[in-house]
């Protein structure tokens, strides 16, 4: 297991602050980023799933009938929402990624709050923006034509 | 040594997941953003699957590359263009072809590294003994490679 900290020091942090500080104000913080860390896992392998399937369809690229038909069928309604949910997760994990390299690399503190909520907020501005078409393509479709 | 190329993965995993973000970037701007693909975001088709409709933009681009009549699948029987015609403006271009199959393969190994390698990472610590993570790491690397190769050929094929 010693080996496993070591390759994963943002765990080893956790564990830490537990043991230094009990107050409700740092148990938050805890939550915040064992919620942190359970999001990026997830949104890590809802990626890694996506990919291999994403993969795997693409040998349609070698025919022009397999690949036409293919995109059509991603033009379904129900492609929309999984499109707007692959978003969520590759900006989720994507800005969280990159805190996680920001505290290994330049020594920031895994309690960076200001890092964490404005990284939040570049999230929910490329979750708006990106996932506007596909909601605006939905919303299009069933109550506006 | 074990420990070695330990530390060396777990440094190569931060650094592919920083360039992912670049990659992911281009990716989306090229697939959802350009205006010759806009429809890719833009329309819900139903079930008949009819193709989706293209901006005028990509119709003259792709005519501008590709004479109808001349490629089969690159236009619709009522002389629209198709998904393919579109995609194959990169991947079929006489002198960029060669720089965006690049970037997909580019792109492709380090997805599957950076995915993978986080696949071990989580599975290691859900399983318990050495022989289930024995077989665990082996499985997922050999779904990788599978899927380097069809994702390397299909890309370097692709309207070649
Ligand atoms: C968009 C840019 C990305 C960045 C900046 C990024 C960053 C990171 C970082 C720093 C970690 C290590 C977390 C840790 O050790 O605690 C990680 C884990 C992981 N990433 Fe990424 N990543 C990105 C994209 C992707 C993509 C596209 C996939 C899937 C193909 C993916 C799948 C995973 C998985 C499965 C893990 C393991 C999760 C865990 O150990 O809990 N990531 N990512
Ligand atoms: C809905 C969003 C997406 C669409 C519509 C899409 C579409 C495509 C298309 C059409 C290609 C073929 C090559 C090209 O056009 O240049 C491609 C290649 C690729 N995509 Fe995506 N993609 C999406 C999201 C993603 C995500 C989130 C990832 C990363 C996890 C990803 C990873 C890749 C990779 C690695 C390739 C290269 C495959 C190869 O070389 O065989 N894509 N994508």
């Amino acid at each position: 297991m010693a080996v496993e900290t070591a390759e994963r020091p943002e765990a080893h942090e956790v564990t830490q602050e537990v043991q230094t500080d009990t107050s409700r104000f740092q148990r938050y913080r805890v939550r915040t980023g064992m919620f942190a860390w359970m999001a990026h896992r997830l949104s890590g392998l809802a990626l890694v799933g996506y990919l291999v399937v994403h993969i795997w369809g693409l040998r349609a690229l070698t025919s022009p009938e397999a690949f036409n038909a293919l995109i059509a069928k991603y033009h379904a309604p129900i492609y929309k929402v999984g499109e707007f949910l692959l978003l969520v997760a590759v900006a989720y994990h994507a800005m969280n990624g990159l805190r996680i390299v920001l505290i290994d690399f330049l020594g920031w503190s895994p309690n960076q709050k200001k890092l964490f909520w404005t990284l939040g907020a570049v999230t929910a501005v490329i979750i708006a923006v990106g996932g506007y078409p596909s909601i605006y393509a939905l919303v299009d479709h069933y109550f506006l034509s | 040594m074990a420990n070695k190329s330990k530390a060396i993965n777990w440094f190569l995993h931060r650094i592919t997941g920083t360039f992912l973000v670049f990659l992911l970037i281009t990716h989306f701007w090229v697939q959802h953003y350009d205006s010759q693909v806009a429809s890719i975001s833009k329309t819900v088709v139903t079930q008949e699957q009819t193709t989706p409709e293209y901006p005028n933009e990509a119709q003259e681009a792709v005519e501008a590359r590709f004479a109808p009549g001349e490629v089969d699948g690159y236009y619709n029987e009522d002389g629209s263009v198709t998904p393919y015609g579109v995609v194959m403006l990169r991947l079929a271009d006489p002198v960029y072809a060669v720089l965006w199959k690049g970037f997909n393969i580019l792109f492709l190994i380090v997805a599957l590294h950076h995915g993978f390698y986080g696949l071990n990472n989580v599975l290691t610590d859900y399983i318990r003994n050495d022989m289930g993570k024995m077989v665990a790491k082996t499985l997922s690397w050999s779904l990788a490679l599978v899927l380097l190769v069809i994702g390397l050929y299909s890309v370097i094929t692709a309207g070649w």
